[in-house]
């Protein structure tokens, strides 16, 4: 269950970059999370509400775009299409070896915060 | 009632791992050190193939990170064959991180050595997101295992350069299709090294070994991507 530590880091850069900006209270935060990157999407929620409720923004959201690998056939210079969680070795149309590009995304890609003026009560 | 404000970014979840992890691979080429980080499901024989490694890499000076959640059982196994090791323990968790190796790296024997091994801690899942410096990741897969493997753990059979089958000596016991096996991780990964070993009949040992000291000489030689 390391989705614990890769929630805390997402909170921890979340917070880092909205101090970049300012004072503000968190919103929500959008994070890629590639298919090879062993990060269970259902487990990343789980383990950040969990995280989350305890904070001063317990209702911060976590949302996750799912980014699949690319299964690509360089003889017919195309994508092939498969289904989540099954893989190909050779190439559906021209019977070569495909190649597995991607997939491996953890990444932050945006932040929605509310402003705060330090100097208000 | 105050608008939200968004920012686009482009940030890696795990950057503050991976900058220190990057600061490790540094300090690594400065001394010639190959690294190598073992990952498996617990019990598919890291230690026990280490154990067989050591004897048969003669004239180099080699140095083993045991990563483990408690005891001191497998650095102890290594330290009886006279080659340096320490034991991490994480306390519970399941992966080691880079910072987790900074702090043991500083001993002596571990950041001059010539190969340095790090056994993860045994789990075919979590350690596969954390950079630690290494070289390279090694995934370990047992013919008692099951040949569906690579499939369903695709992100560490993607991510590793090598895979070693162990316990082949066990083959004859077990319903183990190896050529589909080589199939599913081939097509995860087109670039990967596939060893099939035994550490207790000594199979292919010899290849593995030669493997290392040929990755080796290749990385002190500057020689483009390694394996
Ligand atoms: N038959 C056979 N058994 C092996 C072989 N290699 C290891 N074993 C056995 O597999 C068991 C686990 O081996 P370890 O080397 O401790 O496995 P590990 O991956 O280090 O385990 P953790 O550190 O707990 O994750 C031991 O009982 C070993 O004796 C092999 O090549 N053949
Ligand atoms: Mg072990
Ligand atoms: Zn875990
Ligand atoms: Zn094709």
């Amino acid at each position: 269950m390391h989705e614990t530590s890769i929630a805390a880091s997402i909170l921890e850069t979340a917070q880092g970059l909205i101090r970049e900006q300012g004072e503000g209270r968190l919103e929500s935060v959008k994070v890629a999370v590639g298919e090879l990157s062993a990060v269970e999407p259902d487990l990343l929620v789980f383990a950040w509400e969990a995280l989350i409720s305890g904070t001063s923004t317990p209702d911060a959201a976590l949302e996750i775009e799912w980014s699949p690998a690319q299964t690509y056939c360089p003889t017919c210079n195309r994508n092939l299409d498969r289904a989540r969680g099954s893989w190909l070795r050779l190439c559906s149309k021209c019977g070569d070896p495909v190649v597995t590009k991607g997939g491996d995304e953890l990444d932050i890609v945006q932040i929605s915060f509310i402003q705060e003026d330090s100097n208000q009560p | 009632m105050t608008e939200p404000t968004k920012i686009d970014v482009k940030r890696r979840i795990l950057e503050s791992n991976e900058l220190a992890a990057a600061k490790l691979r540094q300090g690594f080429s400065a001394t010639g050190t190959l690294v190598v980080n073992l990952i498996s499901s617990p019990g598919s024989g890291k230690t026990t193939l280490l154990e067989s490694t050591i004897g048969r890499l003669s004239g180099l000076k080699v140095a083993v990170l045991e990563g483990d959640i408690a005891t001191e059982r497998d650095a102890d196994r290594i330290r009886k064959l006279g080659v340096p090791a320490r034991q991490i323990l994480t306390g519970g968790s399941c992966h080691l991180d880079a910072r987790q190796i900074q702090r043991e790296i500083v001993e002596e024997g571990f950041a001059n050595a010539d190969i340095l091994f790090i056994e993860n801690v045994g789990n075919l899942i979590c350690p596969t997101a954390y950079d630690l410096g290494e070289d390279f990741k090694i995934a370990l897969l047992s013919v008692s295992e099951g040949d569906d493997k690579p499939f369903k753990y695709p992100g560490i059979f993607s991510k590793a350069a090598v895979t070693i089958i162990t316990k082949i000596d066990l083959l004859d016991y077990v319903d183990f299709d190896l050529e589909a096996v080589e199939d599913q991780i081939r097509s995860l990964n087109q670039r990967s090294v596939i060893l099939k070993t035994s550490a207790r009949a000594g199979t292919h040992l010899d290849e593995w070994c030669a493997f290392l000291r040929s990755t080796l000489e290749k990385k002190r030689g500057g020689a483009g991507p390694l394996p």
